[in-house]
């Protein structure tokens, strides 16, 4: 390691050198970059832009509700702003901003100089950009959805909801979500994979774990969504009929599919915040947390309880009572990590010296909106007590406290502590203590006399009411508290504004924080740090107050770059110990050129003119495997292996660099995904109404074994190979790769033959419609697994796979043992199970 | 539209817990009517209540230790036993036993709403939501199923069972005085038991959103005495014999309006709601307006504007007169 053997630098030299690399190119080619710093703020400009859309839309559903029996927003366009209202809110504000927030600040505090796969944060920026616009287009042609941002079926369906609408939902957000699982994708790789010397899990600042969970979430949550988003869009465009009951579907798997992504989501949303909180509290409190364990055990156990919550959204639908009463008490068990963490923050509070500062006052509020809310969760997840108030703006007034109280406020708290690391300034702290006032003010006259209005008996989602009702008053209030609410955002905004010309200017660390991100300079380059300090304990700052000066004066590890690359250190999964270089990829083109390809696709989907759709999605599938062509060893990713004498070598040229984790991880979502469509099968199956099933099954099973057989042999062969490149020897390897290619590629052929075969009628039965998107997933998969084989024989050939180079092919061999798992699933799924019980309707 | 100003004494102070239950319209879950609403009321009072307590305990800590002042100095070890005890008492301890409690209290209060069989068999009542009107069926009516729509009349003092689906999209059926919601799902059909104590028109509004006319599909609940509810049920029994005065507006009627409605003796349309009773209904539109003098003929006229988007079209196709001649014959339609 480098860490003591540099010779002292020029700061001034050392600096320059970096900033060569790292430089973000200006103008129209600003498009092009990928650095995490950048790309962190350009996720938070934009979200910030979506949320005040949809505070507009809020305040016009205020003013609609304000008084009965108005008719300033007629029913139709009421609805499309309350569709609209949700979806900008959950999907293009609080997921965005947090994801945002954690790409801005995990390298930064993990003492990393980027995220392990920049071009993906790109390329998720971007398709959330594409995505965000295509859904508030909808918006501005008056075509907006409006079925409530849950789109239950049949209400979304074609029949109910004839116009573009739903259409818009669906694909936009899905395409949205594209971007989340490519932060959860990459966050869970960079914070795993690229601490700096000695972070050990253990000495982890708990904002990321915080972020470590929330990304695994994303990571496993999201899919469920995806999956029922792809299925609601063939049964409106194709007629494939899924929800369908007098085709065997049914509405309620809609339900199932969404909430088993909604209530996770809850958590993601949550998650970083309480991050924030878990930051705060120790450094103005002046002490460690107390509890640390606990709270990274009660975060952990979050996110695995929040996974099995996701029935007491539908405890109305006629769930069996036993079902319920497990649920029911699931939900009410997520309070014990809950109350942890907040135990954690009092008892740190009660053992430190705190401050009331500006950051803190948010946080108070935080406090007291969120516990409301909270223990209003627990009374919903009362079954009877549900039952009365479900549907109703008592469960509005609740998931804004705990929406707004979780989320926001610690938002408004995390950018009023981190903006002098932004721009080297302080905020007013005059302003800011009135933007809180007018803020917490305005949101509990809002929103705490709505779980009266809701007791009343007022349902959501309604355009209107009649004064007789006696809501009234009660909306009123809400109404001028909503208008109140967005008086003190505006002050908020105002004063981050007005801040980066008018602010104090902040001196270094000026909160005396223990985390490695205030080690950087104010405003951060674009590197971070100039080199990249050990640490010894959770609190490097504290240890050492030393670090913003040693780093920037080379006197760590990496300092500089000698190479002309992107470094950082890849490090131990579990103890920190660095173990190699990673050289992170440059500025590129691929990425958004690929988001605009998939914008394409998603617009001409819209427009179904499904002739361009399919040319933009070849178009984007070749810039996807040139961007995946530019990697590894290709030269313009590295052109030498050369490292600093005494650094651990190129995470390329070893047998376990971050892409394999990127891959494992990828495979993870691919996998949820997966296990949903085999929910969706099962749930049909065994609960639709009027399911049909054939007597026997439709596929053949000569062909499924055929096929079966082939693909093991091409996967064992692979295997082989693998073996023999991590003993160091690649004899035969090209031949050997272009022979697995062509493996895979009969088997491809074989499962196009039985699909022909199996004489499907996809638009009659639910049935057929799940068998004939099973196939086609195991069909994608053979040709994706079947290309990438290809083209790592072709990289044999231009000498960026060998013995030497053995890095590649240990990635794509993990996406061959999925599909032969997923291939042998469905057939035991879709052949060997319905043939065991027989076919029955 | 509906207007009746009703009295509400203490509105003001309702939102701070000091207004009672009774002083709102005739939606309000804390005004029960039933066994089931009346248990779910006291679940919230407790819950309210106690947790209340938790939510100042919690907030009056959090402000105490921003005291100023020295702070005692403590150990490491001290540091860590008190941190323990925190973690311990207030993270596992405290919404452990409250979770206990709540579930071992308030679960039973749903019991009321089971269909569970008991000894005597109830009454059932079939309620289909439709986009955006209520068809209520009677089907062990004596003497043949009775069929009505956006009214409903049940028997005072002794449990029903209401058997709910959804005809084209997902519904939700609720009557707050009386107990909890249930969905009304096309393909399933969902059942919940209430009960009503005490005689009386209660409010229902569907509680699922249902697409653009969800805020105005309301229901007319009424229970009244069993021996009320069986002559109402025979009254609607036999075909009405057809008024020989109002023929030509029967003709219209045939014409324009029998695809879709039925009129018991004239129609068996079964689209829309069933007519054969609606001189007598309460309101018109599922809640929209009320029923009085040439309010049908008017509604027939403007219904596209007092409930834009619902599913009958326009009538620009036919003139003033004949809907007049037609809501006039409607509103002599009654039992």
């Amino acid at each position: 390691m480098s860490e003591t053997s540099t010779p002292r630098r020029d700061p001034e030299e050392l600096h320059r050198t970096l900033d060569e690399v790292w430089a973000n190119p200006r103008g129209f080619r600003a498009l092009t970059v990928v650095n995490h710093t950048t790309l962190g703020l350009r996720f938070m400009i934009t979200g910030l832009v979506f949320f005040l859309i949809g505070g507009v839309l809020a305040m016009l559903i205020r003013a609609q509700l304000a008084l009965p029996d108005q008719d300033f927003l007629s029913p139709d366009l009421y609805n499309q702003v309350m569709t609209m209202h949700g979806t900008v809110m959950m999907f293009l504000f609080a997921i965005p901003m947090l994801e945002g927030l954690a790409i801005y600040m995990v390298p930064k505090m993990i003492g990393a100089r980027d995220l392990v796969c920049p071009r993906l944060t790109a390329f998720g920026y971007f398709c959330y950009l594409f995505g965000g616009i295509i859904i508030i287009s909808s918006l501005l042609l008056e075509i907006a959805p409006e079925s409530g941002w849950f789109l239950y079926t049949p209400l979304s369906s074609s029949e109910f909801s004839p116009g573009p609408g739903s259409d818009f939902w669906l694909l936009g957000v899905t395409f949205v979500e594209i971007s989340a699982m490519a932060a959860g994708v990459e966050l869970v790789v960079g914070i795993l994979r690229t601490r700096t010397q000695g972070m050990s899990l253990t000495r982890m600042p708990l904002f990321v774990w915080y972020i470590l969970v929330m990304a695994f979430m994303i990571v496993m949550g999201f899919p469920p969504l995806i999956l029922a988003s792809i299925l609601l869009e063939l049964e409106r465009a194709v007629g494939m009929p899924f929800f369908v009951v007098e085709a065997g579907g049914d509405p309620v798997l809609w339900q199932h599919l969404f909430w088993l992504f909604g209530h996770p989501d809850v958590y993601i949303i949550f998650l970083p915040a309480a991050g924030i909180v878990s930051t705060l509290i120790p450094v103005f409190a002046g002490r460690p947390i107390v509890g640390y364990s606990w709270v990274v055990a009660a975060v952990i156990l979050t996110g695995f309880v929040s996974f099995g919550l996701w029935v007491h959204h539908m405890f109305t639908v006629g769930i069996p009572q036993l079902a319920q009463t497990f649920f029911s008490a699931a939900s009410m068990l997520v309070a014990i990590p809950t109350a942890i963490q907040i135990f954690a923050w009092l008892a740190t509070l009660w053992l430190g010296k705190p401050r009331m500062t500006l950051p803190m006052l948010w946080i108070l509020g935080f406090l007291i909106i969120f516990v409301i809310g909270g223990l209003t969760g627990v009374m919903l997840a009362l079954v009877p007590f549900n039952w009365q108030v479900h549907d109703t703006h008592f469960v509005v007034a609740h998931l804004h406290y705990v929406v707004v109280g979780g989320m926001l406020f610690p938002l408004v708290a995390g950018a009023y502590y981190w903006m002098p690391l932004l721009s080297g300034r302080l905020p007013s702290e005059r302003l800011g203590r009135w933007g809180f006032w007018l803020t917490f003010l305005g949101f509990n006259l809002t929103f705490l006399v709505m779980h009266w209005t809701g007791l009343l008996g007022m349902p959501r989602r309604v355009y209107t009411y009649d004064t007789t009702m006696g809501w009234d008053l009660f909306n009123l209030i809400s109404s001028v508290g909503g208008f109140i609410l967005s008086v003190g955002i505006a002050m908020v905004i105002v004063d981050f504004a007005l801040h980066f010309r008018f602010g104090r200017r902040s001196p270094r660390n000026p909160w005396h924080a223990d985390t490695l991100e205030w080690a950087n300079t104010m405003p951060p380059t674009n590197y971070n740090l100039v080199s990249l300090p050990a640490v010894h304990s959770r609190h490097p700052l504290w240890d050492d107050p030393d670090l913003p000066r040693s780093t920037s004066a080379g006197e760590h590890g990496l300092a500089g770059t000698t190479f002309g690359r992107r470094e950082m250190w890849g490090s131990d999964p579990l103890t920190g110990q660095v173990r190699e270089v990673v050289h992170v990829p440059t500025n590129s083109w691929w990425p958004v050129s690929a988001a605009a390809a998939l914008a394409v696709v998603c617009v001409s989907l819209l427009a179904r003119v499904y002739v361009v759709a399919g040319l933009a999605t070849l178009v984007a599938v070749v810039v996807l495997l040139y961007w995946s062509w530019e990697n590894g060893a290709h030269p313009r990713a590295s052109a030498s292996d050369e490292v600093a004498p005494g650094d651990p070598p190129l995470h390329s040229r070893t047998l376990d660099g971050p892409g394999r984790w990127g891959m494992g991880i990828g495979l993870l979502a691919n996998g949820a995904l997966f296990l949903s469509l085999l929910f969706g099968w099962f749930y049909l199956w065994t609960v639709s109404p009027q399911w049909q099933m054939p007597d026997a099954s439709p596929l053949s099973l000569p062909l499924l074994l055929a096929g079966g057989v082939v693909l093991t042999a091409a996967a064992l062969w692979l295997e082989r190979l693998v073996r023999g490149l991590r003993r160091g020897h690649d004899r035969g390897l090209a031949f050997g790769l272009y022979g697995t290619a062509a493996l895979g590629a009969l088997q491809l052929v074989l499962l196009v033959v039985l699909l022909r075969q199996a004489e499907l009628a996809p638009t009659a039965s639910a049935h057929d419609a799940v068998v004939t998107v099973a196939l086609i997933y195991g069909l994608i998969h053979s040709g994706l697994a079947t290309v990438l084989v290809l083209l790592q024989g072709r990289r044999v050939g231009y000498g960026y796979v060998s013995a030497r180079l053995p890095y590649e092919p240990l990635v794509v061999v993990q996406l061959w043992r999925y599909h032969l798992g997923v291939y042998w699933v469905l057939v035991a799924a879709f052949w060997l199970l319905p043939t065991l019980m027989g076919g029955s309707a | 539209m509906v207007k009746s100003i009703r009295q509400r004494p203490l509105a003001w102070a309702a939102p701070l817990g000091l207004g009672l239950a009774g002083c709102a319209g005739d939606t309000s879950i804390l005004d029960p009517a039933g066994p089931a609403a009346r248990d779910v009321a006291l679940v919230w009072w407790g819950m309210l209540a106690f947790f209340t307590l938790v939510f100042v305990a919690l907030v009056v800590l959090w402000l105490y230790t921003f005291r100023g002042g020295s702070r005692p100095e403590r150990s490491a070890e001290d540091e860590r036993r008190i941190g323990r005890h925190w973690i311990l008492g207030g993270g596992i301890l405290l919404p452990g036993v409250t979770i206990v409690v709540l579930l071992a209290w308030g679960v039973p209060a749903g019991q009321h709403m089971l269909p569970l069989p008991i000894g005597k068999p109830p009454m059932v009542i079939e309620v289909v939501g439709h986009q955006w009107w209520w068809e209520v069926r009677y089907p062990d009516a004596e003497g043949g199923e009775v069929v009505t729509a956006n009214q409903l009349v049940m028997p005072v003092g002794e449990p029903v069972d209401f058997h709910v689906t959804g005809a084209d999209v997902i519904h939700a059926f609720w009557i707050p005085r009386l107990g909890g919601k249930i969905d009304m799902i096309p393909g399933r059909i969902n059942r919940i038991r209430l009960e009503a104590e005490v005689p009386g028109v209660f409010g229902a509004q569907c509680a699922e959103f249902c697409g653009a006319q969800h805020a105005n599909m309301r229901l007319h609940v009424e229970a009244m005495p069993r021996e009320e509810v069986e002559a109402w049920l025979a009254a609607r029994r036999p075909e009405p014999a057809p008024t020989p005065e109002h023929a030509e507006a029967r003709e219209h009627f045939r014409e324009h309006c029998a695809d879709c409605h039925r009129v018991a003796g004239v129609s068996e349309g079964d689209v829309g709601p069933d007519l054969s009773d609606i001189g007598v209904r309460a309101t018109l539109g599922a809640g929209v307006m009320a029923m009085q003098e040439g309010a049908i003929a008017d509604w027939l006229r403007h219904h596209q504007a007092y409930k834009p988007g619902n599913r009958m079209p326009a009538h620009d196709d036919i003139d003033a007169e004949t809907l007049e001649a037609i809501g006039a014959w409607l509103e002599t339609l009654q039992p």
